[in-house]
């Protein structure tokens, strides 16, 4: 039963999200796109720092590299788009292999800080390379569609959040996410179980890095003009935020989290710097009732709700 | 034949370093297949040490680790799990953010069980165990003589399981779980012919179960022989009273 309601959920969610552009602005359409980008790449850094425990800083940097490998294949050598963009997917999976052989053996504040390097140096490598990137200015990526219409673009990312979710719940629900769970809990232990620790680190590291590779090179063929800002550490930690709101370590947290913030960051648009206020007081708020993040703080309201209705049931009982 | 045939563990003059220290010193060891040894020693005498040397979490200084024919010594503790040598840690190590079932799921599943074969044979485990009705339960609310079962009840998923190494598995647990380990134990010795190496100080335990025992102290075995041999031995006696 449970099941059930839960695939109702999911296939309502499905036809209001494919039904709602019609409803809304082009404006909205264009910010939930955008919005669509930062779910996948948090869903896809969940599986690597939540799931995994692997705090990585550099998530949003494959997302960079994915664009720009993408859009200077097109752009320098004349190929096709979809070459581009499986050069980008390729060059990421190859970093963070490497990157992620780099470090097996550290984790924390060390895995944080190595990775937090690799991103400033890309970042960097752009920046200064700016004959070839174009640098501070931005790099020009070719369109995706030929319509400057949002509504394709608005379908592509909703299909590619949707795909992101099927895989990463697949993975999660496949003996992989036992492997994942257990290397998060206590590694050691997990070795003594058998599991390949090492095999299951590398490849934490690259399914969401190829995710964010992807969903980059598409990206930047939605907005048309990428630029280094795309890999600052801001993005970064919006990116870790997100997660930690929506919830950890669950499947619907990073999307709910991203969705929902991004679009009450354009909600308080007018209230220009403020709004990151808003924003950091409602982290405290929620870090403070609901460490879960929000996905707790549905499941609490389903359980008051269910309550309510155990001892509203309960006296009518009575009352007969 | 000089008896290696029948030698499931065979330690050749081990010595594990860390920096100046000499945590073990030339260990030589053997222990034959179907035996429940008993490894014994006052605290600091390397036996922990040992018990990581054999598994792979240390690497050795010197000397080799056999596993039947085998050398083990320089794998890796999960291709040392999949020849069928698992452990217990001496402080129950669970993955605490995954239910009981799951916990018991994780060494079937590496060893390429199915998901539903793991949870089938996980469900007989922990019935045996008395652990059922915490199956959904997530690790961490379990105390610490339930973490300690189900740690050791874990071990059995494996199904090529030929040797057990337990690091003090009745430390701190009350009674009644240490009458169903001891039960698993001599079960899963005498029905599927499991070999153990037990590290324990309960030496009444240790005296009940293991008809040989070896003492390690200062890195180095001392002796070996039955309970009442050492317990007789001179050399074991100064090593537990002070003197050497």
């Amino acid at each position: 039963m449970q099941t059930f309601k839960k695939y109702a959920v999911l296939s309502l969610l499905l036809l209001i999200s494919l039904l709602l552009p019609h409803f809304i602005t082009d404006y909205w359409i264009y910010v939930l796109t955008v919005a669509f980008y930062y779910a996948i790449m948090a869903a896809g850094w969940n599986l690597l720092g939540g799931y995994t425990g692997q705090f990585s800083l550099c998530h949003s940097t494959f997302a960079l590299i994915g664009a720009y490998a993408s859009a200077l294949t097109i752009v320098k050598l004349g190929l096709p788009l979809w070459v581009g963009i499986l050069s980008g997917t390729l060059l990421t999976l190859v970093l963070s292999l490497g990157l992620g052989i780099v470090c097996l053996r550290v984790r924390g504040i060390y895995l944080a800080l190595i990775t937090w390097a690799f991103a400033e140096v890309i970042r960097t490598f752009i920046r200064v390379a700016y004959e070839f990137t174009g640098g501070d200015r931005g790099l020009n990526s070719p369109y995706l569609f030929r319509s400057v219409k949002p509504l394709p673009y608005y379908y592509l990312f909703l299909g590619l959040t949707v795909l992101a979710i099927i895989l990463i719940a697949v993975v999660m629900r496949s003996r992989i996410g036992f492997y994942l769970r257990a290397i998060r809990n206590d590694e050691v232990a997990a070795r003594a179980m058998g599991v390949n620790t090492v095999r299951w680190k590398i490849f934490a590291f690259m399914l969401p890095s190829g995710l964010a590779g992807v969903t980059g090179a598409f990206y930047g063929h939605y907005i048309g003009l990428i630029s280094p800002v795309l890999g600052e550490f801001n993005e970064m930690a919006m990116i870790i935020i997100f997660v930690v709101i929506g919830g950890m370590r669950t499947q619907a947290g990073p999307i709910l989290g991203a969705i929902s913030i991004r679009y009450l960051m354009e909600f308080l648009r007018e209230w220009a710097e403020i709004r990151i206020v808003i924003l950091s007081a409602i982290v405290i708020l929620i870090m403070r009732f609901f460490n879960g993040g929000l996905m707790e703080f549905l499941r609490r309201a389903g359980g008051w709700v269910r309550k309510k209705d155990a001892v509203s049931a309960y006296a009518s009982m009575g009352e007969k | 034949m000089d008896g290696r045939e029948k030698q499931i563990l065979r330690l050749e003059n081990v010595v594990r370093d860390f920096g100046g220290l000499r945590a073990v010193n030339h260990v030589s060891l053997q222990v034959e297949e179907g035996e429940v040894r008993g490894l014994i020693g006052p605290n600091g005498s390397g036996k922990t040490t040992l018990i990581n040397l054999i598994t792979g979490i240390y690497k050795i200084t010197e000397g080799d680790i056999y596993f039947g024919a085998k050398r083990i010594s320089g794998l890796q503790p999960d291709v040392i799990a999949s020849l069928g040598i698992m452990r217990t840690f001496q402080v129950p190590r669970v993955f605490r953010d995954m239910t009981v079932l799951e916990n018991m799921m994780v060494p079937a599943l590496s060893q390429g069980q199915t998901k539903q074969e793991a949870k089938t044979r996980a469900e007989e485990l922990l019935e045996f165990a008395l652990l059922t009705r915490l199956k959904n339960e997530p690790a961490k609310s379990l105390s610490g003589g339930q973490s300690m079962l189900l740690q050791i009840v874990r071990v059995f998923m494996n199904k090529r399981l030929m040797l057990y190494v337990m690091d003090e598995p009745f430390a701190g647990v009350h009674e009644s779980i240490k009458g169903i380990i001891l039960k698993t134990i001599k079960a899963m010795n005498q029905e599927k012919g499991i070999t153990f190496l037990i590290v324990s100080h309960e030496m009444t335990t240790i005296s009940n179960l293991c008809p040989r025992v070896s003492v390690l102290y200062r890195g180095g075995i001392i002796s070996q022989g039955t309970m009442e041999e050492i317990a007789n031995d001179p050399l074991v006696i100064d090593a537990y009273l002070g003197g050497q």
